[in-house]
C-alpha cells in the first residue's frame, strides 16, 4: 500500500477501498521496519495518528469527507509547531520552539483531512545540507546507505522516498526542501516567497525562509501546495494574491513554453553525469514542444554573497540565546555558522537587503523577458558519502556545505518558485535532480512543465530498495 | 595562536571578505532602493491573469 502515490491513496480512501486506519497502520508498520536505519522521525505519534484515522473513517462512513486528503498519512519537519507534539528543531532541547498558533500549513493540511504521523528529523536548527544530526541520528539515504540524504529537511526526504509517509512538509532557506528531494529522488517545491505562510514554523532567516511540500510525484506535491498556499494574517510576509488552480494547470501542454538552460554558473563545476542528465531533460522537454535555448544569467555568485549576509545575520539574531547560553549543545559547524552572523554589521546587512531588491528586479526583467522557465541541476554531484563530507576541520566542512547548496541558494534570494524533481541516477544508482524555476507566483507554469517531463519519463516510478 | 583565537580570526576574515563584496556591489545603489522593494518586485513580476 505504501507504494501508492498520495493522490492514488486519497482516491482509494474516498472510494472506501482502503480505510484511513489501514493506510495509517501501513505507514506505522513501515516506520517500525525501516526507521531504525533511516532515522527519519524524531517524534512518532502512533496513538494520535490511529485515533485520528478512526475518526476520519467514521466521518466518511457518515458521508462526511473532510477534504482532498481525507485519511492520508503525512508527517512534518520538526520545526513546524503541531499542537500536542514537541518541536525540537533538530536540537538537543525537546521543546526548543513553541508557538501560540499551530503551523498554518499543517493546520490547512489537517483541515483537508490529513493524518499526522509525527515530526521528522532535520539538520540541527535547519543549518546544513547533508542530513547529519548529532542528537537524533544521521538521516540515511534510502537509495544508498551511508550517503547524504540532503538537508536540512532530511527526514522529510527519506520518509517520503521510503514510503514511511505519503507526503511531508519541509522548509527551504538555502535549498533545504530541494536538496533532500534531489538526494532522495522525490519532488519538492520551494514556492514563491510569500506564497505559503511560515506562521508557526521556526524561523531561520525571515528574508529567505520558505515552507513547501515534498511528495513522490508532481501531482501529489501540487495538491499539497494548492492546499497550503494563500494569505495568512499570522504571517506578515504572506501575499494576498489569490492562489492559482495548480492541479488544473498540470493538464495543459508544455508546447510553446520558452525554456532556458543557463550558459553560466549552473552547469559549471558539476559532475559530467549531472550535466548530462540536465541536458537530456532539456531534450525531453524540447521533444514535448518546449522551445529550449541557452541563456546567460545575471551573476549568481553575488546572489550567494547576499544570501550569506542575510542568512547569517538573521539566524544569529534568532538563535542568539542558545548560542550565548548553551553553545556546547550545538554541533561545531552549526555553532561556527551562527557565530559569523554576530560579526556582520548593520550597515552590511542593510546593504545586502537593498542589493537583493535590485538584483531581483534585474533578474526578473532580464531573464523572464526572454524565457518562461529556467532549468538547472539541484545538486552538483550524486549524494556523496556522509562520512566524507562531515570529516575534517570545521571551516572545511562549512565550505563543503556552501558548495553543495550553491545551485539552490540563489533562488531563495530571488524568492522565485522552484520545483525540484528526479531526472536520473548516477552509475551506481544514486538519485540526481533537476530544478525548474519560474516567474514570481507562477507555480502553475513550473508544475505544468514538471508534470509533462515526469509523464514522459519514469524516474518518479522508481523506488529505493530499502 | 590558540584554537579559539584562530577560529575567531577566521570568522572575522570571512565576514570582512563578504562585507567587502557587498559594499563594492552596493556602491551604485539608487537612493530610493530599500529592502522592502523586494516584495514589490515579486508582486510586479507575477503573471497577469
Amino acid at each position: 500500500m505504501t507504494d501508492l502515490t498520495l493522490t492514488e491513496l486519497a482516491v482509494a480512501i474516498a472510494a472506501r477501498k482502503i480505510s484511513a486506519v489501514e493506510a495509517t497502520r501501513a505507514c506505522l508498520d513501515r516506520i517500525a521496519a525501516l526507521d531504525r536505519r533511516l532515522h527519519a522521525f524524531i517524534t512518532l505519534d502512533a496513538d494520535g495518528a490511529l485515533a485520528r484515522a478512526h475518526a476520519l473513517d467514521a466521518d466518511l462512513a457518515a458521508g462526511r469527507r473532510r477534504g482532498p486528503l481525507h485519511g492520508v498519512p503525512l508527517a512534518y519537519k520538526d520545526l513546524c509547531h503541531v499542537r500536542g507534539l514537541a518541536t525540537s528543531c533538530g536540537t538537543k532541547t525537546a521543546e526548543y520552539f513553541t508557538s501560540q498558533t499551530e503551523c498554518t500549513a499543517v493546520a490547512r493540511l489537517s483541515a483537508a483531512g490529513a493524518v499526522t504521523l509525527g515530526k521528522l528529523n532535520m539538520t540541527e536548527l535547519a543549518l546544513g545540507p547533508f542530513g547529519d544530526n548529532p542528537h537524533h541520528g544521521n538521516v540515511d539515504n534510502p537509495w544508498k546507505s551511508g550517503h547524504v540524504s540532503g538537508g536540512s529537511s532530511s527526514g522529510s526526504g527519506a520518509a517520503v522516498a521510503a514510503g514511511l509517509a505519503f507526503g511531508a512538509l519541509g522548509s527551504d532557506t538555502g535549498g533545504s526542501i530541494r536538496l533532500p528531494s534531489a538526494c532522495c529522488g522525490i519532488v519538492g517545491i520551494k514556492p514563491t516567497y510569500g506564497r505559503v505562510s511560515r506562521a508557526g514554523a521556526m524561523p531561520l532567516s525571515w528574508s529567505l525562509d520558505h515552507l513547501g511540500p515534498m511528495a513522490r510525484t508532481v501531482r501529489d506535491a501540487a495538491l499539497m501546495l494548492e492546499l497550503i498556499a494563500g494569505h495568512d494574517p499570522h504571517d506578515a510576509t504572506s501575499s494576498p494574491r489569490p492562489v492559482t488552480a495548480l492541479l488544473a494547470a498540470l493538464e495543459r501542454s508544455p508546447a510553446g513554453l520558452r525554456v532556458a538552460l543557463p550558459e553560466n554558473y549552473y552547469l559549471e563545476g558539476v559532475t559530467p553525469e549531472v550535466r548530462a542528465v540536465v541536458e537530456t531533460a532539456a531534450r525531453v522537454l524540447a521533444s514535448l514542444g518546449a522551445q529550449v535555448q541557452t541563456l546567460r544569467l545575471p551573476d549568481p555568485a553575488m546572489l550567494n554573497d547576499v544570501a550569506n549576509i542575510l542568512a547569517r545575520s538573521e539566524s544569529a539574531a534568532i538563535h542568539t540565546r542558545v548560542l550565548r547560553e548553551r553553545p556546547h549543545e550545538l554541533g561545531a559547524a552549526v555553532r561556527s555558522r551562527l557565530e559569523v552572523g554576530l560579526h556582520v554589521s548593520a550597515h552590511d546587512y542593510l546593504q545586502a537587503g537593498r542589493l537583493r531588491a535590485r538584483l531581483t528586479r534585474e533578474f526578473v526583467a532580464e531573464v523572464f523577458a526572454e524565457v518562461d522557465v529556467l532549468l538547472a541541476p539541484t545538486i552538483p554531484e550524486a549524494p556523496p558519502a556522509l562520512e566524507a563530507v562531515t570529516a575534517g576541520p570545521v571551516d572545511e566542512i562549512v565550505r563543503r556545505m556552501g558548495r553543495f547548496s550553491r545551485l539552490t541558494r540563489p533562488f531563495n534570494v530571488l524568492g522565485l518558485p522552484v520545483v525540484a524533481l528526479p531526472c536520473g541516477v548516477s552509475a551506481d544508482g544514486r538519485p540526481l535532480g533537476l530544478q525548474i524555476v519560474g516567474r514570481p507566483f507562477d507555480e502553475a507554469t513550473i508544475l505544468r512543465l514538471a508534470y509533462a517531463y515526469e509523464q514522459a519519463t519514469d524516474w518518479h516510478q522508481r523506488r529505493p530498495g530499502v | 595562536m590558540s584554537e579559539p583565537d584562530a577560529s575567531r580570526r577566521q570568522v572575522q576574515g570571512d565576514v570582512a571578505a563578504l562585507a567587502g563584496t557587498i559594499e563594492r556591489a552596493a556602491g551604485d545603489l539608487a537612493i530610493a532602493e530599500e529592502p522592502s522593494n523586494f516584495a514589490a518586485v515579486l508582486e510586479a513580476g507575477a503573471p497577469r491573469d
